[in-house]
């Protein structure tokens, strides 16, 4: 709409917009008609789905959890109030939120120095030519294809107080005392042993994976570049380090990231061997924030709980797709 | 508009809404009282589907009685029905998926964790159908009420709950002179004399259903009380509560052994039918474990009636179980049939699970009951109802209740103790967790 001023005309200010306006079109069409321009369009329009994908399924459910934790909403009732940070404020009185946000960090990095170290060995075997190389490739994957509950339950009964098959097989060997004894382990009622044994059953489960990524990694390094180090006079670890690894390291920060955002947010293992006990020993933060926001329904709070991972792995990402971003260049 | 005539509109406005609202209720109540008797289903539900999720039962045998009963039920009033089992411990999360979507089940099944009080709102008042099964079979026993009552209304519909009775060994009582234990002391002395023996007792101190049960019963039996009868503030820092703590630490360091920091559910049913332990504080799915898997130990299990804490003071924590029909479901009177249908053969149920599901209704008491009526070991299940209380007593099972049973919070204080946490500690961290969780939700 146009502003008339009180002579009766358009005033100066929008007649210096309309003649603006009428001139633009000259100038900026030819931009439009331009192979840049194109190339753009046609760019962005290729983004598109990648982007409605983000958006869809990654930023709508993020926001929903940042509305959800600032409300005081339950599973039971969607007519939730706006409560600010009082959630996050209620995390912070639980000491038991302190023990789990403790348990994350610590589990998240011990799991991934094993899965890092069996994984890296795993590949180097795999890449050796031996007789049925392609099953072995083929039963190594296992751990991490089967169900997590079956895998967990078999793991259960290893861990079992009474019938733990490992328990067995050490007091056979002499190395624990006998059922009933002071040294006989029990895995899953130690604090500190129970939070190893979910540990354990973590790598078990992915490290398979490490060693699939890192596989695919070491065999796209040319043999030339290899031949080359050992004519240079190069042992095995110089090898590695300076060579393979700065050729796979985008791969390897990749399959780190992956890693660290699966293991920090895996609610399954813990809470299948112990739900977080014995008195949340375990207790890792994706438990805490299902037993207070789906089992004892009060929503909001579970999903502050749960977004505490969020200022966990935001620096980390950041870090990691930097470092990428700077090698690709 | 003088006030006067303000106040005729009001009133005749009212009136006649209340008018229609009564009616409406009368007749659909009417209905239902009349089809309840007739035990006929309304021309209505004909050619309907009735969807139901429950938990997979310790019994499956009484699951393919379950399966069985709903599909005779349907096949007979032209409802098509489906029933899924899932878990007992994914209820909670299918249940709020559920709710989000607005869609599921028709009939949804809550065990141990009763969600009445949090989904109430979107719940089918099912109090029609409490009263009319009450009214018929002689009443409810008093616990069952607050489990589904909110505002005097019944959200949900108990069929039947589950019995954690003292299991021991008379073989190795008998052959050590140790008395019946009708008390927690007695069963102390028992447990301390048979650990020397190979033989120590167990109850789960972990964190799982039957660390939640079992050592609530003996709190309550102590004289402890874990909120106001009305629900509305935590009364768990108290002398009974330091008395019940000394006590469990005791019993603890003299008569188990730190496997019942790792137990699960079923640890204790196997420790029982391995022969190991002296006695277990369990449902009778031990009792049923040991009778399949041990015949000899079997046979020298006995059942024992809850132990006192203090003189004469018995309560055995039960687990619930509770039937609840979404508000959302498209076929509510269907649900509401088949549910009448359900607790009319409560009796069946009980049997199919092998004396398991115990009811609730008080006319369901008559000796001697199925199965356990003419069992002489499990005939003493049948002085139970009276004793009966479940989580918050002697208040109802409220939301903020629900949260600490979740959490654990009352099995975690016991644990920190045990573990060597001084009492006054262990009971601060406890009541301190109790006080915040019941604080979050007076401010909600």
């Amino acid at each position: 709409m146009t502003v008339t001023s009180q002579h009766g005309g358009p005033d100066a200010t929008s007649a210096r917009a309309a003649a603006v306006s009428v001139g633009s079109p000259g100038r900026v069409a030819p931009w439009l008609r331009s192979q840049t321009s194109r190339r753009l369009a046609f760019g962005y329009l290729l983004l598109a789905p990648a982007v409605l994908y983000v958006i869809l399924l990654v930023g709508a459910p993020f926001l929903f959890s940042l509305y959800l934790a600032m409300s005081d909403a339950s599973v039971g009732d969607p007519a939730a109030s706006f409560i600010g940070l009082d959630n996050f404020r209620a995390a912070f009185e639980s000491d038991v939120f302190y023990i789990a946000l403790r348990n994350s960090i610590g589990f998240t990095l011990i799991a991934a120095l094993f899965k890092g170290f069996l994984g890296t060995t795993l590949a180097f075997i795999l890449l050796q030519p031996f007789w049925g190389k392609k099953f072995i490739r083929g039963l190594v994957v296992i751990p991490f294809t089967l169900p997590i509950s079956i895998s967990v339950l078999g793991w259960k009964w290893m861990y079992d107080s009474q019938f733990s098959v490992i328990n067995w097989f050490l007091s056979k060997m002499g190395l624990i005392g006998t059922y009933g004894s002071a040294d006989w382990p029990v895995w899953l009622g130690q604090p500190h042993l129970a939070l190893i044994a979910c540990i354990m059953v973590n790598v078990w489960r992915n490290f398979p994976f490490s060693a699939i990524v890192l596989l695919a990694g070491f065999t796209s390094v040319p043999t030339e570049v290899l031949d080359a180090a050992r004519v240079d006079g190069t042992n095995f670890f110089q090898r590695f380090r300076h060579v393979v690894v700065p050729m796979i390291s985008p791969i390897l920060l990749i399959g780190f990231l992956f890693d660290t955002v699966f293991t920090l947010s895996d609610l399954g293992v813990v809470y299948l061997l112990t739900q977080g006990g014995p008195a949340n020993a375990t207790k890792i933060l994706p438990v805490l924030a299902y037993q207070v926001g789906i089992q004892a329904g009060a929503l909001g709070r579970g999903a502050a709980i749960a977004l505490f991972l969020f200022p966990l792995l935001l620096p980390l990402m950041i870090l990691l797709l930097r470092n990428l971003k700077r090698r690709e260049y | 508009m003088s006030e006067a005539q303000v106040s005729t509109t009001h009133t005749s406005i009212v009136s006649r809404r209340g008018f229609l609202k009564v009616a409406g209720a009368g007749a659909a109540g009417s209905a239902l009282a009349t089809m309840l008797d007739a035990r006929q289903a309304p021309a209505q539900i004909k050619g309907t589907t009735l969807r139901i999720l429950q938990w997979s039962h310790f019994i499956p045998a009484y699951d393919a009685w379950y399966d069985k009963f709903a599909k005779e039920w349907g096949d007979k009033n032209g409802v098509k029905v489906r029933v899924d089992h899932i878990p007992h411990l994914e209820i909670p999360a299918r249940m709020a998926a559920e709710f989000a979507a607005g869609a599921g089940h028709d009939i949804i099944y809550n065990g141990s964790s009763i969600l009445t009080r949090l989904y109430y709102k979107n719940l089918v008042d099912l109090t029609d159908v409490s009263e009319a099964a009450g009214k018929k079979y002689g009443g409810w026993i008093p616990s069952a009420r607050s489990l589904v009552d909110v505002e005097g209304r019944w959200y949900g519909l108990p069929i039947f709950y589950i019995l954690a009775p003292m299991l021991y060994r008379k073989d190795l009582f008998d052959a050590n002179n140790l008395k019946y234990p009708d008390t927690w002391e007695l069963a102390r002395v028992a447990a301390r004399t048979m650990k020397a023996k190979g033989h120590p007792t167990g109850i789960a101190l972990a964190q799982c259903a039957d660390a939640n049960l079992m050592w609530r019963s003996m709190f309550f039996s102590f004289g402890g009380t874990e909120a106001e009868p009305n629900g509305s503030a935590p009364t768990i820092d108290s002398k009974e509560l330091r008395e019940f703590l000394k006590f469990a630490k005791a019993m603890f360091d003299e008569g188990m052994t730190p496997e019942v920091f790792s137990w699960d559910d079923a640890s204790d049913n196997r420790y029982l039918a391995s022969g190991i332990a002296c006695w277990v504080h369990d449902a009778i799915s031990a009792y049923r474990t040991t009778e399949d898997t041990n015949p000899p130990v079997f046979k020298s299990t006995f059942l024992a009636l809850e132990p006192q804490g203090l003189p004469g003071k018995r309560v055995s924590v039960a687990a619930p179980n509770v039937w609840m029909v979404w508000k959302f479901s498209k076929n509510q009177q269907a649900a509401k049939e088949f549910l009448a249908h359900l607790i009319d053969n409560d009796l069946e149920g009980m049997v199919q699970s092998r004396g398991y599901n115990m009811p609730y209704l008080t006319d369901r008491y008559k000796k001697p009951m199925p199965v356990i009526g003419t069992d002489s070991k499990l005939e003493i299940l049948q002085d139970f109802p009276k004793i009966v209380a479940f989580y918050g007593y002697p208040g109802p099972s409220t939301t903020p209740i629900q949260e600490i049973v979740n959490t654990f919070v009352f099995p975690d204080m016991i644990t920190r103790h045990c573990r060597g946490q001084s009492l006054e500690d262990s009971i601060k961290w406890g009541s301190g967790e109790y006080r915040r969780i019941y604080a979050k939700y007076k401010q909600a």
